[in-house]
């Protein structure tokens, strides 16, 4: 049924169309440099994936290529072609190949599956909770910090919990993603193998502050990060978190103390930036200038045209944000779990530094 | 239009029967009838909504988030449909009023200005859906090149972020569910019927408000930009919790997707009752033409899945009107019940928008290599396949979603387990062109495009099936790439064969071959280089649905960008081509293709009532190359062709 010609023509063919899917496939980078055990892996199944898929592609490709070749007619040829109708044996073959290549990818799969998920005996747990827009994580011993800081060959179990909506945890470079999910805990397991700065994105849209919704990675080696560990504890546990902000805007958690307006308008600000207000709002003191919500430079003027005694103004425009609302905005847009999901001292703070109180 | 015409054209004044009053001209079915009614059943809507909260004594009364929610996109809707005519017939029977079985008033197409009023003919229906969904089609694209033009660079350029969510919401909820779904539909309505040797639809007045509620879905989902706090923005799936939470806006995708669902399910039923019942004697399921194989399996996955994501809709809306919490944390609600129940649709959903496209492609592949289908048998047994495994993989859109880490393996199993019916399409078509004698004509190029794009789309889904890699891609421009290379390289593709393989048999006319293979190579060129580079910037690191992304992915954005341009600039091609051809091509005759299926061996375009006589089938569809042989034959008036 081939000739012979046009037999050596395909396989010349598919080679050169192998050759060029593989150079596509080799010389762009398509993953980025793999920075965890767990990208190690997925990329040995990508490249599993590959190979079988290149053979899958230069083989259509030939066979169009050299139909379209050898099998074109002139516009006013009536001929038909041969009543073929079918060929039992052919088509089994390509049932039965095609199935079996596709549970190989399928076995190294789950393979692969289980082995990312697998923590070992010591891994790091690290708290996530997440909410519009903004990363918390907090490490044992109730550190909480606004960057993510993983010791380098050791595994990190992530516990993840949102305040709101549906978010997503992922860090290209280490390959891993998790949804994370109001109402229920969810898991993931990182093992970091390079040192270095990473960014970790939001992958699930999550309203319109979505596409600002990161937050910085670092990993570091393991003495450097039990000494990053040991200085939050210590920062957390003592002094004002005024001196958080340097070390990469520690809130300090619940601060009973400070009580001083000074105090809480310095936990405003980390707050503020924590919170993720400066994905939508522009604040001259915090440098922020997103320009979804209301300017909240004109807070004064807000207040007075609402009616309202600034700092309840404000509060209230926090814990309850459709209450007023600014001309030319709309309600329904800002969060409303701010109330549920700020300490009472995160929110004073906020009032005060927002309400123009020196914060430094 | 048709020599038909002079014959049929009594059937407007009804001769012989107690023709119904004489009506004035606003209480005739049509436009300016609905002009009035539908105010007037917003109005009945909005008292409704205001009686009842007088009297439940809610503060305001006049809540207009609820009043535009029933009197805008329910009760308005219904007058809309009421004032055009899509109901009179049953009225008239439900209140007793004279009707006429065979009243053929609003049947077949006697001039353009026919196209606009509410008609029986499926040949009509078929137009009106290609036309409407085509528009639709324009409009999701410039949507979707506005939002191309803010990712040009990074940076906010021209939109806020919420008005970026709503382009891009709006371009995929337009183009899924106002224009492949229907377009296929369109498509079906025109050469189904005809292809299967039957007169017309099995239900012709449910077939018409089928396609009158598409124009309602489409108008909600676009009115919602006017909406305050702008378009629904949660993108085309729409997830919970953030859905109940959004701006208004969100409203109109929940109850724009409930009209569209109508229309789907009711089309889909329509299909199924025909082609079980309509068939010409002779015609066995196994000398069905595979076009007509894929609608049946295509509509039995409407009906069986489509309730599914109008239930979803309707739960996620009462989550924010009546506050509910079927899927909010709060009240014991079930986050990820959305998704289950979301995807239980829309994965099938993705059959829905490419097995129509299956069978148009093993049509043209069959008729443009001059031989049959490669392995019939397998072909139709594989949509089954398809149709099977379609409900067993929903949750591969969930790898990370959080739910129950078990279900990851065996759905990954059946995700890679349907490639291999796909597979087996894909094959069969490459040996159907084998030593076939193959003519590139405009529907053939797009034929072979579509197989080249969707192979590659294919074996991206092999990529996603896999947990691991899905982990790391999912939500990524990887997903971008992948969708677009099933749904445009898949489904558009197959939708442009199938309009340039019958517009010789809709209009009677043949389109222009050079304007056509313009449209294309520019299509299949764009096309590539729009999404193929989607693949590496999402691998690398840039996530879908943001309006800003890291700098580093500028350059190849610009590119996409770019090309993005060029592909929505082709269809300006494509449109002049049409309407150009329709308007003064050559007359094209009735089988330009010398294909055997039986919409061919009627004049183009088809008489008003298809055949004089119904045909007898007599052999498969696609014997070429058989000598003597023939599919069906036609008597009375029908053209004598005889087949080499």
């Amino acid at each position: 049924m081939i000739h012979r010609g046009a037999l050596i023509r395909m396989v010349v063919i598919a080679v050169v169309a192998a050759v060029i899917a593989s150079l596509v496939a080799v010389l762009i980078r398509w993953l980025p440099e793999s920075a965890s055990e767990e990208m190690d892996r997925i990329t040995f199944v990508y490249w599993f994936a590959t190979i079988i898929s290149i053979g899958i592609f230069a083989l259509v490709a030939a066979v169009i290529i050299e139909a379209v070749w050898a099998f074109r007619v002139q516009p006013d040829d009536d001929t038909d072609g041969p009543p073929i109708h079918g060929n039992t044996k052919l088509e089994i073959a390509w049932t039965i190949v095609p199935a079996i290549l596709v549970i190989s990818i399928g076995v190294v799969s789950a393979i692969v599956l289980s082995k990312n998920a697998n923590a070992g005996s010591d891994p790091l747990e690290v708290k996530v909770f997440a909410q519009q827009f903004a990363w918390k994580f907090e490490y044992p011993g109730k550190v909480q910090t606004d960057e993510l800081v993983m010791p380098l060959h050791r595994s990190v179990k992530f516990e993840m919990q949102s305040a709101d909506v549906i978010h997503s945890l992922w860090i290209p470079q280490m390959g891993q993603k998790q949804d994370v999910v109001p109402g229920i805990t969810t898991k993931i397991v990182i093992t970091p193998t390079r040192t270095g700065n990473f960014t970790l994105i939001c992958t699930e849209l999550c309203g319109l502050g979505h596409a600002t919704m990161r937050a910085p990675v670092r990993v570091l080696d393991q003495a450097a990060f039990k000494r990053w560990l040991d200085e939050q504890r210590a920062a957390g546990a003592g002094a004002a978190a005024g001196g958080g902000a340097a070390a990469g805007g520690a809130s300090g958690g619940k601060s009973g103390g400070g009580s001083a307006a000074a105090g809480d308008a310095a936990l405003g600000k980390t707050t503020f930036a924590s919170a993720g207000c400066g994905g939508c709002h522009t604040f001259k003191p915090a440098g922020t200038d997103a320009q979804v919500g209301p300017d909240l430079d004109n807070l004064v003027a807000d207040a007075k045209k609402a009616g309202e005694p600034e700092d309840q103004y404000i509060e209230q425009s926090i814990v309850d944000p459709d209450a007023v609302i600014v001309s030319g905005y709309q309600p329904g847009v800002m969060p409303t779990t701010f109330g549920k999901t700020l300490s009472p001292a995160e929110l004073s703070g906020l009032v005060a530094f927002l309400s123009g109180k020196e914060a430094n | 239009m048709t020599s038909t015409l002079d014959q049929h054209s009594q059937h407007d004044v009804q001769q012989g029967h107690p023709a119904p009053r004489r009506r004035g001209i606003f209480m005739r079915p049509g436009y300016l009838r609905a002009l009035w009614v539908t105010p007037l059943f917003f109005l009945i809507g909005m008292y409704i909504v205001v009686a009842i909260r007088a009297l439940a004594g809610w503060d305001p009364v006049y809540d207009w988030e609820y009043i535009v929610l029933i009197a805008g996109m329910v009760t308005a809707p219904i007058g809309f449909l009421l004032g055009i005519g899509a109901f009179d017939y049953w009225l008239y029977w439900i209140s007793g009023r004279p009707t006429l079985v065979d009243d053929h008033a609003n049947h077949g197409a006697y001039s353009w200005k026919d196209y606009f009023k509410v008609n029986t003919d499926h040949k009509v229906i078929g137009i009106q859906y290609l036309v409407t969904t085509f528009f639709f089609f324009t409009v999701g694209g410039f949507l979707a090149m506005l939002f191309r033009a803010e990712l040009a660079e990074p940076g906010m350029q021209f939109f806020d972020t919420q008005t970026f969510n709503g382009l891009v919401s709006a371009h995929a909820t337009l183009m899924i569910f106002v224009f492949i779904i229907p377009a296929f539909a369109g498509i079906a309505n025109f050469a189904l019927p005809l292809m299967i040797g039957a007169p017309d639809m099995a239900f012709p007045r449910l077939n018409a408000l089928s396609f009158w509620m598409l124009p309602v879905a489409g108008t909600l989902f676009l009115a919602s930009f006017l909406a305050p706090g702008g378009a629904f923005a949660t993108g085309w799936t729409s997830y919970a919790p953030l859905a109940s939470e959004q701006p208004f806006g969100q409203v109109f995708f929940n109850m724009g997707v409930q009209w569209a669902g109508a229309s789907s399910i009711a089309t889909a039923l329509n299909f199924l009752v025909t082609i079980i019942t309509m068939r010409a004697p002779g015609m066995t399921f196994w000398r069905m033409p595979l076009l007509v194989w894929a609608n049946f399996t295509t509509s039995l996955l409407v009906v069986i899945a489509t309730p599914f994501i109008a239930g979803s809709q309707f739960f996620v809306m009462f989550d924010r009107v009546m506050h509910t919490s079927f899927f909010t944390p709060d009240n014991g609600g079930y986050v990820l019940g959305y998704q289950h129940i979301f995807w239980f649709y829309s994965h099938p959903a993705v059959y829905i928008m490419v097995l129509p496209g299956f069978g148009i492609i093993s049509e043209v592949i069959s008729v443009f290599s001059r031989k049959p289908i490669f392995g019939y048998r397998l072909m139709a047994v594989s949509l089954i396949g398809i149709l099977v495994l379609a409900f067993s993989v929903w949750a591969h859109h969930m790898f990370v979603a959080g739910m129950a880490d078990w279900l990851r393996i065996p759905m990954m199993i059946s995700t890679l387990l349907i490639a291999v019916p796909t597979g087996i399409k894909v094959f069969s078509w490459l040996a159907t062109l084998w030593e076939g004698k193959i003519h590139l004509n405009t529907p053939m190029l797009f034929a072979l495009g579509f197989i080249s794009t969707f192979v590659i789309g294919g074996l991206s889904g092999v990529y996603l099936a896999a947990v691991p890699i899905d982990i790391h891609a999912s939500d990524t421009y990887f997903i971008v790439a992948h969708i677009h290379y099933v749904l445009f390289g898949g489904s558009v593709f197959t939708i442009f064969a199938g309009l340039y393989y019958w517009f010789p048999k809709m209009t009677g006319r043949m389109y222009d071959e050079r304007l056509g293979k313009l449209h294309f190579w520019t299509t299949f060129v764009a096309f590539n280089v729009t999404f193929f580079p989607m693949h590496w910037v999402g691998l690398d690191g840039m996530p879908r649905r943001v309006a800003d992304y890291a700098g580093t992915y500028g350059a190849l954005n610009m590119v996409i960008s770019i090309a993005s341009f060029v592909l929505g600039a082709s269809v300006v091609v494509f449109a002049y081509n049409v309407i150009t051809s329709w308007a003064r091509g050559p007359i094209a005759g009735s089988n330009p293709w010398r294909a055997m299926t039986i919409e061919w061996q009627v004049s183009s375009p088809p008489p008003v009532f298809n055949f004089d006589e119904i045909p007898q089938v007599v052999g498969g569809p696609y014997e070429y190359g058989v000598p003597g042989a023939r599919h069906a034959v036609l008597k009375g008036g029908a053209l004598q062709e005889a087949h080499t």
